[in-house]
């Protein structure tokens, strides 16, 4: 058998670390406006994980975090900065919200569900297009570009549920109510949604993507050095293009899996903005697949627990946004005694 | 001797993970002389210099400048105590002015008084002879002025010691000659003056002292003087016997071969632009035989990336042909070029040869990763490029423990080594080498000229790019020169002299 | 519509456009110096939010404007700090950081806002006064909308020379220039490296901060949350599109300050499209810019690459 070395689990232990770090100023924060650190987290673990009802609702969360994160996992690997998951998670959820009521009443159950995956995924591939052609083509920055389509996204949502796809029967701006029996199906004998399946599903194939194929070995080069990546005749655009579209894509994807199994409809003001946590996720989990999922875990865990707390405790539930900004300054700490480490 | 020297090193010695690169130096300058550095590339000279300019901390051992024993902690402390340092890679900001570098550091104000520094300048120019133009940006300069810059720069900040690390590597024989020229009025005027080289004629030609470091310690101090009073072969021979113990340098083996009339690869009027816009190649034509080594002469960046980018493929042709073994080739991709035989070995190793954060194994296959047998159907076959990595470091003896190495842990020879294997592992009909043994030691480069010669011995062609004079005639068949663009002459072996050469690289015909 | 509205309507947008200007001029000021010694800090989005909160808790329970302002810009220094010492003394990833910074400020402020005012939004009704220029207030049409403004909107836009000048004409404008395109050469020049990055960083936190606070304080006299809405990562395009130069900057701050002040005109003046679609555009204005002015950057060479001596 072989010995573990420190050196293999090294990353995982700076990740855990920084969390752990995160959490205890976290408690300091909370001593700081007059809370009981011991009482919240107690309570926040105590819903979040160990109550069947907290612990179901994590496990439902996290299928859009999975999601998202193996879209990320292909464009980060490749050095690509894709901040715009949010926009499009909101354009692919519209229109899925659009689609479904119509498209389930003409096809039957299984090609209803995958045309409207596919619509959804194209329509996150179709917000990320002119951030990703911009940079393959001008190499124009793409942090920019896509947090910039993320704020159209966001009023074209609400512009659209507004005007053109609100269902008229309905006082809020929404669209129509998707019918129970053309919701996403359930895992058998629980209530969780296979969104979790497919998420799991595809953050593998993305693992394997990057680490196995011609395709993720592109990305690799690409990240480190892009001037090798074009001098071996690599096409640098071409591999830039499909970084950004296949995470745009999952984004996409992700909201048809909200919307056809938790909201049931779209509504123009709702945006979890679940970027902000698949981001550093994505980081912690140090662009490997398996992390992802305990850390989705936890994350989705935390704000699971901590809508449960802010109502308890009067802890505003923006805390559990602290704790994930906070472990991604750790995190990043982590990475200098890490270099050190390498000396 | 009653003047203190200038800089006096005690026992230096400073090690770096797995390398002892100073052990225990003694070193001095005095005013007025000329001491140069004479080692191999890893020798130590350069990190010796480094740790007396403030960018390294010594593990052991002190510095005395003027007399008085002090800590060197920062460049900056290093030019208060009036050493100044004109590195290889030029420490000039781009995108400022002559006279903005000059100032830069030691501007003495909040607000930049210009007025004064130009007039400053303009003494200092006149004392040395060292002519600039002071609002020029940098960037529009030549490697020549840029170096006179440096030196400027130095006696600007009113610096009694001077270091060159290996200031004529980047020059043409005549800007070299000019330099040799300057360091001499700098002597005159009572600057001391290390020089680092590895090139003995420069060593011998205007040295007062010469230290010789191999592996981190010095070995031998030998006086200028008394090496110019022998016979040159002489004194080469000795200095040789002290750097590698007696072991004379192989000279490259000049073994008779056959060059075919196949043309293999064939310029017709081939202009491209470089990387900044500007007419890179201008109508260059030229042919390579089978088994032809083809050098190409010239003073770095007249033309001679865009020349290699245009056969590579990287870059694109504005007008004329490339044909290999026949066969156009102008409009085909990097990789169909390089399925088709070429293989290009760029002097960019670190930039461009290879992903340094990557393992040996996943930068074996930068080329041929799309093709069986490395992956099939898209699927990369792990054991297969193992096995392929594994064979690149035996046959070429790359000083690694295994494939999954990363690769930024190599030392620079070793990285050469294993680009070179992997550009030569696929048997290719046209080798571009770009500079192959710039910056490497005289064991490797060797090596590599060996390995060159004997691939053109089977019939592979080779152009061989190169700044290094003796490589080029050693070793090339014919030499073409390239000066702005265009090629001035192609010499055949028997009539290339370096002076002919020389006068050519700088657009002077005949 | 009469021409007396007209004039109204075009003195009114003139004053928004200046409002709309300074926070991202502020930001982009800022910015300008901090990319110009080789850091991206993304994190000036929650550097503005952290300061517009500041500014308006510590204005609003101390009751004191001034003190706000102190307040912003302390707090942005602050997050300067933090970034310049992650990125520059620990070498880390500045992109991580940058990201970092703005989620923790954005969430510490939504949650801190809810712990001290609950679900109220309170105003604070001395804040966003204006001052009027003596004479120059009085020219018809321009006077007004031009010279009855906010004090740090005077103070903003007379900056933009000065710091056109630091940058070009001082010492620390020249060394910033350095360390941020060949760090290394800047060292062996006697540059402390370190030091003027971590000026330049201090810098942009508190220009960040003041921007935050002129938005809360300046322009309105509350504080939401999501108020900054992007004005952080317009600062950087701004930055981007004039191309490292303050007078280029103050042009492309004012660009986008039009183009946001004309969405509101265009509602008052009842043209008939829908206010999302409205607000959408300056987002639009921004990708728009970018593909027509600054297909060729000019990236400070070093921008985003930590220095550590001996590694070239």
């Amino acid at each position: 058998m072989k010995k573990i070395e420190f050196n293999d689990i090294a990353p995982a232990f700076y990740s855990v670390l920084s969390i752990v770090f995160a959490l205890i100023t976290g408690a300091v924060i909370l001593i700081f406006i007059g809370k009981n650190p011991l009482l919240y987290f107690g309570q926040l673990f105590f819903q979040g994980m160990f109550s069947p009802l907290g612990l179901v609702e994590s496990i439902i969360k996290m299928a859009p975090l999975l999601i998202i994160s193996a879209g990320l996992l292909a464009c980060f690997s490749a050095g690509l900065w894709n901040i715009g998951v949010e926009g499009q998670f909101l354009i692919g959820a519209v229109l899925a919200g659009w689609s479904a009521p119509t498209l389930a009443s003409l096809l039957p159950y299984p090609i209803y569900l995958l045309s409207v995956a596919a619509l959804g995924a194209m329509g996150g591939m179709f917000w990320i297009l002119l951030p990703a052609v911009l940079k393959a083509r001008y190499d124009m920055n793409e942090i920019i570009t896509t947090m910039m389509m993320n704020w159209v996204a966001i009023n074209l949502v609400t512009w659209l549920v507004k005007g053109p796809i609100n269902d008229p029967t309905s006082v809020p701006a929404q669209t129509a109510l998707i019918p129970m029996e053309h919701r996403l199906s359930m895992i058998p004998f629980t209530s969780i949604h296979i969104g979790l399946i497919v998420g799991i599903i595809c953050l593998f194939i993305m693992h394997y993507v990057i680490r196995k194929t011609t395709l993720g070995y592109e990305f690799r080069v690409l990240l480190s050095n892009k001037r090798a990546a074009f001098h071996s005749g690599m096409n640098v655009a071409r591999i830039t293009i499909w970084g950004l579209l296949i995470s745009g894509g999952f984004a996409g994807l992700a909201g048809v899996s909200d919307v056809l199994a938790i909201k049931g409809l779209f509504q123009g003001d709702w945006n979890p903005a679940y970027g902000m946590t698949a981001i550093p996720l994505v980081f912690l989990a140090r662009f490997n697949g398996w992390a992802v999922v305990p850390l989705a875990f936890f994350f989705s865990f935390l704000s699971v627990g901590g809508e449960f707390v802010a109502r308890d405790q009067g802890v505003p539930i923006f805390f559990v946004h602290i704790l994930e900004g906070l472990t991604l300054l750790f995190f990043a700490a982590s990475e200098y005694i890490e270099k050190r480490r390498a000396f | 001797m009653n003047v203190p020297p200038l800089i006096k090193t005690a026992g230096i010695t400073k090690s770096f993970p797995g390398v002892l690169a100073n052990d225990h130096i003694d070193f001095d300058l005095f005013p007025g002389e000329v001491h140069t550095l004479l080692g191999e590339n890893g020798a130590g000279k350069t990190t010796l210099m480094n740790i007396l300019y403030g960018l390294y901390q010594p593990d052991e051992g002190h510095i005395e400048v003027c007399g008085q024993k002090t800590r060197i902690r920062s460049p900056y402390d290093s030019l208060k105590l009036g050493i100044g340092m004109v590195h290889q890679h030029f420490a000039l900001i781009p995108n400022l002015s002559v006279l903005e570098n000059l100032v830069l550091g030691f501007e003495g104000g909040f607000i930049l008084n210009m007025k004064d520094a130009e007039k400053k300048l303009k003494r200092i120019s006149e004392e040395y002879g060292q002519a600039i133009d002071p609002h020029e940006l940098i960037q529009n300069l030549s490697v020549g002025e840029r170096q006179r810059t440096e030196i400027i720069k130095t006696l600007f900040r009113g610096s009694e010691a001077l270091i060159l690390d290996e200031p004529t590597s980047v020059l043409t024989p005549i800007e070299a000659e000019e330099l040799f020229q300057t360091i001499t009025t700098l002597k005159n005027a009572g600057k001391g003056v290390v020089l680092i080289t590895h090139k003995l004629n420069e060593a011998l030609a205007i040295s007062d002292r010469i230290s010789i470091l191999s592996l981190g310690r010095k070995i031998a101090e030998l006086n200028g003087d008394e090496l110019r009073s022998m016979d040159e072969k002489d004194a080469t021979e000795k200095i040789l016997n002290i750097m590698f113990g007696g072991k004379p340098i192989p000279e490259c083996s000049l073994v008779e071969k056959t060059i075919s009339d196949q043309v293999v690869l064939k310029l017709e009027d081939v202009e491209v632009m470089n990387s900044r816009g500007v007419v890179g190649l201008n109508k260059v034509s030229f042919e390579i035989r089978g088994g032809e080594i083809f050098g190409i002469a010239g003073v770095d960046g007249n033309g001679q990336k865009s020349l290699c980018e245009a056969i590579g493929g990287q870059r694109e042709l504005v007008s004329g042909r490339i044909r290999f073994r026949g066969e156009d080739i102008s409009r085909k991709s990097v990789s169909k070029r390089h399925e088709m035989g070429i293989s290009y070995i760029t002097d960019d190793r670190m930039n461009e040869g290879c992903v340094l954060d990557l393992s040996l194994a996943e930068n074996a296959i930068l080329r041929g990763y799309c093709q069986p047998p490395y992956s099939r159907f898209n699927i990369i076959d792990n054991t297969v490029v193992d096995r392929f990595a594994n064979k690149l470091i035996m046959d070429f003896d790359v000083k690694a423990t295994g494939p999954y190495v990363r690769t930024g842990t190599l030392s620079g020879g070793n990285i050469q080594k294993f680009i070179l294997a992997r550009g030569l592992s696929t048997e290719p009909g046209l080798i571009i080498c770009s500079k192959p043994t710039y910056g490497l030691d005289a064991r490797t480069v060797n090596y590599i000229q060996e390995l060159l010669l004997e691939e053109s011995k089977q019939g592979t062609s080779v152009l061989l790019i190169t700044s290094e004079m003796d490589e080029l005639i050693n070793c090339s068949d014919r030499i073409g020169v390239l000066f702005n663009g265009k090629i001035m002459a192609i010499l055949d072996k028997c009539d290339a002299t370096p002076e002919k050469i020389g006068k050519l690289m700088l657009g002077i015909e005949e | 519509m009469s021409s007396l509205m007209d004039m109204a309507l075009i003195g009114a947008v003139m004053a928004s456009t200046l409002r709309g200007t300074t926070p991202i001029l502020l930001g982009a000021l800022g910015e300008t110096f901090v990319e110009r010694s080789g850091l991206l800090n993304l994190g000036l989005e929650g550097m503005m939010v952290a300061g517009a909160f500041a500014s308006f808790l510590v204005g609003f329970k101390l009751d004191s404007l001034m003190l706000g302002f102190v307040a912003a810009a302390a707090v942005g220094m602050i997050l300067g700090l933090l970034f310049g010492f992650m990125t520059i003394t620990l070498r880390v990833n500045q992109i991580v950081v940058g990201l970092g910074i703005t989620i923790f400020a954005h969430a510490s402020c939504s949650f801190l806002h809810r712990v001290i005012f609950g679900n109220q939004f309170p105003i604070m009704f001395t804040a966003g006064q204006t001052h009027e220029v003596p004479l120059l207030s009085k020219i018809p049409l321009i006077g007004q909308p031009l010279f009855n403004q906010h004090w740090l909107l005077y103070l903003t836009f007379l900056s933009v020379p000065v710091l056109y000048f630091i940058m070009y004409k001082t010492s620390l404008g020249l060394r910033i220039q350095a360390v941020g395109e060949t760090p290394w050469a800047a060292d062996s020049s006697g540059v402390n490296v370190l030091k003027t990055r971590y000026i330049a960083i201090l810098f942009g936190g508190i220009m960040g901060g003041l921007a935050g606070a002129f938005m809360s304080l300046g322009d309105l006299a509350f504080f939401v949350p999501n108020m900054i809405m992007g004005r952080g990562y317009i600062a950087i395009v701004v930055v981007m599109l004039g191309k490292w130069d303050p007078l280029k900057v103050f042009l492309g701050a004012l660009l986008f300050g039009f183009s946001m002040s004309l969405t509101s005109a265009l509602q008052v003046a009842g043209v008939k499209v829908s206010p999302d679609f409205i607000l959408m555009t300056p987002y639009l204005v921004v990708i728009a810019t970018l593909l027509i002015f600054a297909r060729s950057t000019n990236l400070p060479a070093a921008l985003c690459v930590p220095y550590e001596r001996g590694q070239k």
